[in-house]
């Protein structure tokens, strides 16, 4: 029997941006719904702020659909952008609500090997995310504390300076290291996916 | 690595990370119209966040949420179209 063949993303993000909220928006929502609501329940710390989160995130791509630009980046990293943004907002609007800083961190969180939700609603990990948290693990905790502050918590360089009572420079230096670092796995985590 | 391309790479990684302040975006920026290969810099340091953003272990989602989405797209269509008419109505 001949397998159906997915979607191309960027033919869902074109008919989406074309107006069509049916089928290929399903279709979509099916490819990165449960990625965006990990990331969410990661970011918030909260399944129910994520799942109320997650329908916000789709709401905008389809509606930012027509402004998506492939050579600007993949159709993921778009998701995520909008993702992230969106948590941030989140993120940003309860601690306007609590009038102090609610933000932990992400390791305090939800420790160094939490899976982020309950066993029994996970859907089923691929490799690609068992080698990419692999990869995750094997920054340093210095790199790991400034790139889970800025990229997840949205902060500054200055603000995590502060917050870590850090030379600016520091946290910089840090930074830079682990995104270089990250960037020396990902060939070897394609190569894996590969094998 | 010459002090410009090392600073240049900090400020990709800067802002790939989400860290960059208003300042570090706009000199990235005017070092990117002055070497347009830099943007392979920031492409990577990019998708390298993007692969660890999209690392969690992904979580099922609720089958009414897709339909919550739906009609909140559908009531955004609906203002939309009301919008216009009222536009051509009135010109």
């Amino acid at each position: 029997m001949a397998q159906v063949q997915p979607t191309d993303p960027k033919e869902l993000v074109a008919a989406m941006a074309a107006g069509d909220s049916g089928a290929p928006l399903k279709e979509f929502y099916a490819l990165y719904g449960s990625t965006v609501l990990a990331l969410l329940t990661k970011m918030l710390g909260s399944r129910a702020e994520a799942e109320e989160t997650l329908q916000d995130v789709f709401v905008e791509l389809w509606r930012r659909a027509p402004e998506y630009d492939s050579s600007r980046g993949g159709v993921v990293a778009w998701v995520v952008t909008v993702a992230r943004c969106r948590a941030l907002d989140a993120l940003r609007a309860r601690k306007r609500r609590h009038g102090n800083d609610q933000l932990q961190f992400f390791s305090q969180r939800h420790g160094p090997n939490t899976d982020g939700g309950r066993p029994d609603v996970l859907v089923s990990s691929t490799r690609w995310h068992q080698a990419l948290r692999q990869a995750f693990k094997s920054l340093s905790e210095d790199q790991r504390a400034v790139l889970e502050l800025s990229y997840f918590l949205g902060k500054s360089h200055g603000e995590i300076a502060e917050t870590l009572n850090l030379p600016v420079g520091t946290v910089k230096s840090r930074i830079l290291a682990g995104m270089r670092e990250l960037r020396m796995m990902l060939p070897i985590i394609h190569r894996s996916m590969v094998a | 690595m010459t002090d410009g391309k090392e600073r240049a790479e900090l400020l990709a990684a800067l802002h790939a990370a989400g860290a960059a302040s208003e300042e570090d975006e706009q000199e990235l920026e005017a070092l990117l119209e002055a070497d347009p290969s830099l943007e392979a810099v920031v492409r990577d340091f990019q998708d390298s966040i993007t692969a660890l953003a999209s690392s969690f272990e992904p979580l099922e989602t609720s089958p009414k949420t897709l339909g919550k989405i739906q009609k909140k797209i559908a009531a955004e269509k609906g203002g939309l179209v009301s919008r216009l008419r009222a536009w051509f109505s009135n010109s």
